[in-house]
């Protein structure tokens, strides 16, 4: 049974990357990797024709993510405790760091639209480094599944 | 998955109708998902290219960049969610059984198939869309079948 199990962590690990991918390809396509396409996005364009994000308008971005996330980083990360990282103190941190990545990415957008320019760069940081921690997640998995 | 640690589902007087509950959700959610499909971007290779690239002659609309990257990562995080927790309570109620192993792996690898060959439709060539429809399918009895076994080993065997 324990075989059977494996076996459905890797799916979940390519429909994780399949997830990160899409997401990639979101990000760049609706907001874009640059700190000034990212306040373009929220605060509006005249000469692009781009309008300003409301609160509202990122309220429903936001509320299904929120969920999302969170279950999607729990799922994750429960795993590892069936690995041999569950005792290592770098477990801690990784734990710590994905939530506080994914809400940093989830409301970064609320102080942008608020007068705060600088949050673009946070949530340009925050999106990638939540990828990193997600592909380096599946990585330990992976490894875990087919190295012990 | 606390479920996973309990010996004796069957005879768990909580656990048992609550992963009833569960499965049955999962046979609904199977159901709908393929009326929904037929409804919004069709069943035959015919639709999905005409909703995805649009129909001049029916005046049709091609489907925008950005709102299919949208649909694609909605189902992305769906299916795998589901997917996950239906194979985790199908494993652990049906692994003793030769047939399962096989029915659980191509029920995901026909469901990260039909995820890969959309967007292969979309942004590379129309001919995926035949192993779209083929995989969509195989993904979709797989679970059912899956599901409808689980919940009769819940319930009779």
């Amino acid at each position: 049974m324990t075989e059977a199990y494996k076996y459905s962590i890797l799916y979940f690990l390519v429909f994780s990357l399949l997830l990160l991918l899409s997401a990639l390809s979101l990000f760049e396509y609706k907001i874009g990797f640059s700190y000034v396409e990212v306040l373009n996005y929220y605060l509006g364009n005249k000469e692009k024709f781009m309008v300003a994000k409301t609160v509202t308008g990122l309220f429903k971005i936001i509320v299904p993510h929120i969920m999302s996330f969170g279950l999607f980083v729990m799922v994750i990360l429960h795993f590892l405790i069936f690995t041999r990282y569950k005792t290592k103190s770098e477990l801690q941190i990784i734990i710590r760091l994905a939530y506080i990545t994914a809400f940093l990415e989830l409301f970064a957008p609320f102080f942008i639209i608020n007068g705060f320019e600088f949050f673009a760069y946070v949530k340009l940081l925050s999106f990638f480094l939540l990828e990193v921690i997600v592909l380096y997640i599946s990585f330990l998995l992976f490894w875990s599944i087919t190295q012990e | 998955m606390r479920f996973t640690l309990i010996k004796d589902l069957k005879k768990d007087k909580s656990m048992n109708p609550i992963l009833k509950g569960l499965l049955v959700f999962i046979v609904l959610y199977l159901i709908v998902d393929v009326f929904l499909k037929e409804q919004t971007m069709g069943l035959s290779s015919k639709d999905i290219l005409h909703t995805l690239f649009g129909n001049v002659d029916e005046y049709v609309d091609p489907m925008s960049e950005a709102l299919f990257l949208e649909f694609i990562h909605m189902e992305i995080f769906f299916e795998m969610m589901m997917l996950l927790t239906l194979n985790a309570v199908f494993t652990r109620l049906m692994y003793l059984k030769p047939l399962s192993l096989f029915v659980s792996n191509i029920t995901l690898i026909t469901a990260i198939l039909s995820l890969i060959t959309i967007a292969l439709t979309y942004f590379y060539a129309q001919v995926f869309v035949f192993v779209y429809v083929i995989s969509f399918f195989i993904w979709h009895i797989g679970a059912f079948y899956m599901a409808l076994s689980s919940l009769w080993r819940l319930q009779f065997d």
